[in-house]
Formats: C-alpha cells, sequence, structure tokens
C-alpha cells in the first residue's frame, strides 16, 4: 500500500510549467529523496501532497485513499522557509502546532520535551523562539513537524544551513523514524546524502521526472567506468587515450573511461601505467556517483545548455551537487 | 462563504486562543490599556479644568473730566458683574462649590480725573502689571456730539473686556441722556432690566450634556479600537507571512479557518480591553472617589442600552474592518506596502469622524438617517443616532441587516484573496490579478 501516490501530476503557475506528468509512490518504511536544482519542482510537488495547492490535472494519493484534509493529521511536515512565531515561546509553540495536529496539550508537552531532550536542545524550551540559534530553530521546528507521531513525514530540505553535526543528528532520526515503519520524504540538492540515506529516489528537472527508482538499482544499472585517483609524482598516465573526461585536482584526480567491452581491463591497465610514473596511495573503480549520474542526466535532458548547464536557478553554493 | 465544519471550527477556535494570549500578555496591551484612558481622561479633564478655572480680575482706571459719567461707569460694571447675587442669594447653611457659581471674571474700575501727568503714570502701570488697561474719556466737543472713548490696554487678547465696557458704557450714556430728560433714576432702573432667559426643555439640561461625553468617548473608543485592531489583524497576517509560519499552518488547517481565528482572537483582545475600560468607568462612578474626583463636571452616564448597541456596533465595525484588513494583510508583503492601502480602512473611519458634529447636532436629520444606513459608515454613526437621535426600530433594524450582508460579502472576497495572497511572496499583485484570484479560487 503506498503511503503516498502521485500519478501524472501537473502544476502550472501563470505560464510556468512547475511541474508536468510526475507520478511517483512511496511505500511505508522507506525513505524517499525528492532531487533536483532549485527552481525544478520539488516544493511544488510536496506542496500538493500536503494539499497547499491542489493539481491542475493528475491525481494526489494519501494513504491509498484520494487526497482529503483529514489525512493531514497524520502526515509530519517541514517547510522549506522555517516558520515559527518569533514571539512564542518553544513549549507554547510546539503544543500549539501539536494541538493543531488533534495532538492533547499534555501528550504534547511530554512528547516536546522528550524531543528537545533527544535533540540536544532542552535549554531552549522555555526561550522565546527569537532568541535561538538558527540550527535550534530548524530543530524545534523539525520536532513540530515529528510531535504528532506521522506515518508520513516530509521535509523540505531538512539538512540546509544544520552544521555537519547536526545535519547528521536530524539524519540519524530520520533513519531512525525509517525503521520504526514512517515513511519519510525529503527534498535535497545534496547528492552525498541522498546517496547515503535514500531507498528510492526522484530526480526531477524543469519540472519533469528524469530519473526514479530505487538507489541500489539506479547505481547498478550504471557500469564502474570511474576511477578515482590519489597519487604523488608524475600525472603523465592521465594522457591514456581510454580516459573520456578527467577532472583533476591537487593529489587526486576523477576519471570517466570510455565504454568498451574491456573496461575492467582497461582500468587495470591504466593503474599498470600510473605506477611506472608516480607513487599511488589510493585506487578505485566505482559506478558513478549519484551526483555525475544527475549531471549526466541533466545534460542528456537539455542538450543546449552544453557543460555550464542548471546553474540558473542555483543559489545556494554551499551543498549544492556542483561542488566538485 | 468559507465551509466550516466541526474539525475547523476546533482549530478556529485553537487559532483565536493561541492569538488571545499571545497578544494579551504583552507589554504593548498592557500600555494601551492604561494610557488610551489617561489620555482621554487627560482631554475631558483639561478641558473641563480649562472651563472651570477662575479668570482672574481685570484692573481697569477710566479717565474723565466728567467725574459723574466715571462713576456711573464704575456703578455700571459692578451692577452686571453681580448677576448671581442679586437672583439667587446663598444662604451661610448651603455654601455653594466654585463649579457650581462660575465666578466671571471681573472688571475692578477706579475713576480717575485726568491731569498732566495722569497718561504718563497709567502708561507706567501698565508696564508694571498693576494696571490690565485704561480707558479715556474724552468730553464732547458740542453738548450734541458724543465723547470719544479710547481704551488702551496691555495685552490684545481682550475682546470680552472691550465688550463688557462697550456695553456698560452704553448703558451709562443712555442713563445719564434718561436723566438729563427728567427720568426719575428709580425708573431708569426698571426701564433698563435686563431681560432674563431662563432656558427649559425636555431633558434637563445637564443630564444630556453628560449623555453626549459618554456618548463621545463610546463613539471615540469606538472608533479606535477598530482602527487599532484592525490594523492589527492586518499586522499579524503580514507578520506570519514574513515568517513563514503560514506554511506549517496551511499544511493542516484550512486558510479560512485561519483567518476566522485570527479576526476572532484579535477582536476577543479589542473587546476584553473595552470591557476593562467599561468596567473601571462604571467602578469609578459608582465609588465614593468617582463622585469626589467627578463631581457633577463630569458626571457620565452610562445606560444599559447605550452599553448593548455599544457592543453590537463595535462587533459589527471590527468584523466590517478587520475582514477588509485582512484582505489588505494577505495582499501585502511588509509593513511599509501595507501603509499605501490602510486609507482603504483610515478614510471611512475619518469620513464617520468627520461627520461628529453633525451627528451630535442633528442625529434626526436626512442626511444623517441616510449616512447612517451606509455599512461602512453604520457602526460609528448609527451608534450615534442610537444614543442622541431617535432613529424608528426598521432604521436600526435594517443598519444590522445591512452591515451584517455587507460582512459576508466581504469575507466572502477576503477569504479568496486570503487563500491565494498569503502564499505569494514577493511583489504586491496588481489589480488585475486580485480580480483573476477571486474568479480561480
Amino acid at each position: 500500500m503506498p503511503i503516498v501516490q502521485l500519478q501524472h501530476v501537473r502544476k502550472v503557475y501563470g505560464a510556468k510549467v512547475a511541474v508536468e506528468d510526475l507520478s511517483i509512490s512511496i511505500e511505508p518504511g522507506t525513505m524517499f529523496g525528492l532531487l533536483g536544482p532549485n527552481g525544478s519542482g520539488k516544493t511544488s510537488s510536496i506542496r500538493m501532497m500536503i494539499g497547499i495547492s491542489a493539481p491542475d490535472s493528475g491525481s494526489v494519493s494519501l494513504f491509498d485513499q484520494p487526497f482529503a484534509r483529514k489525512s493531514l493529521a497524520r502526515v509530519g511536515y517541514l517547510p522549506e522557509e522555517r516558520g515559527l512565531y518569533k514571539k512564542m515561546n518553544v513549549l507554547d509553540q510546539l503544543i500549539f502546532l501539536g494541538q493543531l495536529h488533534y495532538v492533547s496539550a499534555s501528550v504534547a508537552e511530554k512528547r516536546a520535551r522528550e524531543w528537545c531532550a533527544r535533540l540536544h536542545i532542552a535549554e531552549a524550551i522555555p526561550k522565546k523562539t527569537e532568541d535561538l540559534s538558527k540550527g535550534m530553530q530548524q530543530k524545534i521546528q523539525f520536532i513540530a513537524a515529528l510531535l504528532h507521531e506521522p506515518e508520513l513525514i516530509i521535509m523540505d530540505e531538512p539538512f540546509s544551513g544544520l552544521d555537519p553535526v547536526n545535519a547528521a543528528l536530524l539524519m540519524d532520526t530520520l533513519v531512525d523514524l525509517r525503521r520504526q515503519g514512517r515513511a519519510v520524504l525529503f527534498s535535497t540538492h545534496r547528492m552525498d546524502q541522498v546517496e547515503k540515506l535514500c531507498d528510492n529516489i526522484a530526480l526531477l528537472h524543469h519540472g519533469r521526472l528524469i530519473l526514479s527508482g530505487s538507489m541500489r538499482e539506479i547505481k547498478s544499472s550504471y557500469p564502474r567506468n570511474r576511477i578515482l585517483i590519489h597519487f604523488e609524482g608524475g600525472d603523465g598516465f592521465l594522457q591514456n587515450p581510454n580516459i573520456e573526461t578527467l577532472q583533476r585536482y591537487p593529489g587526486y584526480a576523477e576519471i570517466k573511461l570510455r565504454s568498451s567491452a574491456t573496461l575492467a581491463g582497461d582500468a587495470q591497465a591504466l593503474l599498470a601505467e600510473a605506477l611506472r610514473c608516480a607513487r599511488i596511495t589510493h585506487f578505485e573503480v566505482t559506478e558513478p556517483t549519484l551526483e555525475q549520474i544527475f549531471i549526466e542526466k541533466v545534460q542528456e535532458d537539455s542538450p543546449g545548455n552544453g557543460p555550464n548547464f542548471p546553474l540558473d536557478g542555483i543559489d545556494e553554493p554551499e551543498g549544492s551537487y556542483l561542488d566538485a | 462563504m468559507p465551509k466550516l465544519h466541526a474539525g475547523s471550527l476546533r482549530n478556529v477556535l485553537l487559532i483565536a486562543r493561541r492569538e488571545y494570549r499571545e497578544r494579551v500578555r504583552t507589554r504593548g496591551f498592557l500600555i494601551t490599556t492604561i494610557m488610551i484612558p489617561l489620555i482621554m481622561g487627560g482631554f475631558v479633564g483639561g478641558s473641563i479644568f480649562l472651563g472651570s478655572k477662575t479668570p482672574s480680575d481685570t484692573q481697569i482706571a477710566v479717565v474723565s473730566s466728567d467725574t459723574q459719567l466715571a462713576l456711573d461707569l464704575q456703578t455700571e460694571l459692578e451692577r452686571r458683574q453681580q448677576p448671581q447675587l442679586a437672583s439667587a442669594p446663598k444662604t451661610p447653611a448651603h455654601p455653594a462649590s466654585p463649579a457650581q457659581v462660575k465666578r466671571q471674571a471681573r472688571i475692578l474700575v477706579t475713576a480717575m480725573d485726568s491731569g498732566p501727568g495722569t497718561r504718563a503714570e497709567l502708561d507706567s502701570d501698565l508696564e508694571s502689571g498693576d494696571l490690565d488697561g485704561y480707558l479715556w474719556i474724552t468730553p464732547a466737543a458740542s453738548p450734541t456730539g458724543r465723547p470719544t472713548f479710547i481704551y488702551t490696554s496691555r495685552s490684545s487678547t481682550q475682546a470680552s473686556i472691550k465688550n463688557a465696557l462697550a456695553d456698560a458704557l452704553r448703558q451709562a450714556l443712555l442713563r445719564e441722556q434718561l436723566a438729563h430728560r427728567g427720568v426719575v433714576a428709580a425708573e431708569v432702573d426698571t426701564m433698563l432690566q435686563p431681560v432674563a432667559i431662563v432656558t427649559a426643555q425636555g431633558v434637563p439640561r445637564e443630564d444630556h450634556e453628560s449623555t453626549e461625553i459618554s456618548v463621545f468617548l463610546l463613539f471615540f473608543i469606538m472608533y479606535l479600537v477598530i482602527m487599532l485592531y484592525g490594523m492589527n489583524v492586518a499586522r499579524s497576517i503580514i507578520e506570519e507571512k514574513t515568517s513563514r509560519i503560514f506554511e506549517v499552518l496551511l499544511a493542516t488547517i484550512r486558510p479560512e479557518a485561519m483567518m476566522a481565528g485570527k479576526i476572532i482572537g484579535v477582536g476577543s483582545v479589542g473587546l476584553t480591553q473595552v470591557g476593562i475600560w467599561l468596567a473601571a468607568v462604571l467602578v469609578l462612578a459608582a465609588s465614593p472617589i468617582g463622585i469626589h474626583l467627578g463631581g457633577d463636571a463630569i458626571h457620565i452616564a452610562l445606560t444599559a442600552p447605550q452599553v448593548i448597541f455599544f457592543l453590537i456596533y463595535f462587533i459589527l465595525g471590527y468584523a466590517f474592518y478587520s475582514s477588509i484588513a485582512a484582505a489588505l494583510g494577505a495582499m501585502t508583503n511588509s509593513e511599509q506596502e501595507l501603509q499605501q492601502l490602510n486609507m482603504f480602512l483610515m478614510l471611512p473611519l475619518l469620513f464617520c469622524f468627520a461627520m461628529l458634529g453633525t451627528l451630535l447636532s442633528t442625529p434626526d436629520s436626512t442626511a444623517a438617517r441616510i449616512l447612517a444606513l451606509i455599512p461602512p459608515f453604520t457602526p460609528l454613526l448609527m451608534y450615534l443616532r442610537v444614543c442622541l437621535g431617535h432613529p424608528a426600530h426598521w432604521e436600526v433594524a435594517l443598519s444590522i441587516a445591512l452591515t451584517l450582508a455587507s460582512i459576508y460579502g466581504i469575507i466572502w472576497v477576503t477569504s479568496r484573496i486570503y487563500r491565494i495572497g498569503v502564499l505569494m511572496y514577493g511583489k504586491r499583485p496588481s489589480l488585475p490579478e486580485i480580480l483573476r484570484w477571486l474568479k480561480y479560487s
């Protein structure tokens, strides 16, 4: 029984097509990554799942039923733009948001305290929201989405703006929730997070689904044609004719080999050549990373854009998939 | 019209309760609750104080070679300055309080003959402040002519004294002329007896006055609270838009429920404030301190219908204006943008204020009757008519019905604007865009 099912969903804002023919399905106990650059339709898709907007065509089902507002009591939502009452104290705020999800005040208070302790922000409980750091506010928002123990957790960019320690804390929490059988959907443009966490993914570009399926299947459908090599010394081996593209960094290089029937042999030959001119500290042959898959997919999707493709619409340089 | 079912109603109350609790706890609420009555009390008290303040006496010298005229003038001025004593002699057992007997400014006159150094002497007295003015009478050149009078005063703001002097002079001259023609002094007195007009009204005058004062205060409170809390609704919507809390709320509740909750919550704060003021006024009016403080000067009379109709029209007015404010808040993204649009709120309210004079003097005129039936003006103007005039029952009923109908219409439009507007960030929508919202949502 899918927890969320979108079928051929289309959403248009004025002249801009935000989402076009999107079909995805999320099963209980899985973690789903919704990927794509900013402006690719992630937030628009999420808003249709939680009834903030309605699709122009296509259908949205929650818990195997056509969308109905009463289902929302079973959904936890963390919006992309954090929204909390600035002047309200944290506990009152959490209780209020819990009550909106049909949790009694006393239960909401108990859970709020437990969650704050778990996320190491117990000292924030009596404070006003505006007095908290951005990371703390984000944790409060995170807790607000979970107080009513939702079966479906939808989080729009949950880790953006968090330091690595806190991002890891929230990731671990989401993994725990999945283990309890909840369905978790989150959007991000950080491919490394998705690779680590997600069972299934959907890649959006210009509002269209360009890749979807289980993480493992997607990765294994790609040949092991990527080589990561750390070396000291001469780099003459990088002139090897089997190398299709090359990214050269201080001390290491990322290589994509030309596809051929003898791919595995080509890799070994490259290693042998490298050993002749340099000291090798690390040599790894893998399938492409999700980031590389994504870039390839997007390039296929918009061939006219050339190598500089999807920079438009990206306003958060830190942590974007263009890091490398 | 927004559909509100049981679940929504619960959410409306949750939103309203949050709004109410957060607002009542703020320092701003405490400050306005205390300051507004203080300011209004200051106005009323101040004007009463100024009105009852005993004006200082005026010291005047009359210079004339015709001593008789100077003396006549002196007696005439003294005569007209003691009307209270003549008509209602005080009994020692019942001393009048200063507030009851309004003392008038007295003009004290010294008659003197003109000598060579008189003018210089008077001028120096004027300068030193011993004298407030002097009247220089030059006798007539011919027996049939009139003497000339020149009044020199220290300040130019003494029109009332000049008038009193001119009056008294005319009387004195008349007296002199009559005496010349052989009329006996006693007869002259009878002839010149001042005519007293006693005002009689259906309502005793003092009561009517205090009704006007209390109704005016209630009108002002209604005006102020509607404007203040209407703007608060708009501001709080903008605040939630900028803090993006809307998205969290919209993920569980309907925009209509949010809007209703907000309007009810903020309005309840306004009602609480008004309630505190009314209770304070009633307690003060009933307590010995209040009677002592207010005395007869500010006897605030509140009748039950005045209070009930106040609440009815206050709630109608608040619902009317706060719904408009909610739409304005949903359409704008910042306080500055709101300020450009808040004339939609201010102008009708200010218009009511401008009409206050007409309504107070002629509450049952045709203009007043028509204006009071126009929904934006009904709450304030019909309330005045109910308190001060004699509107027909059907007029009151019609005014309420019309206002309710227009509130319904405004909420219909506002909830549509609201539903889309709250999720629109960035630029302010143009009029065609708003019309499109109305069509599509």
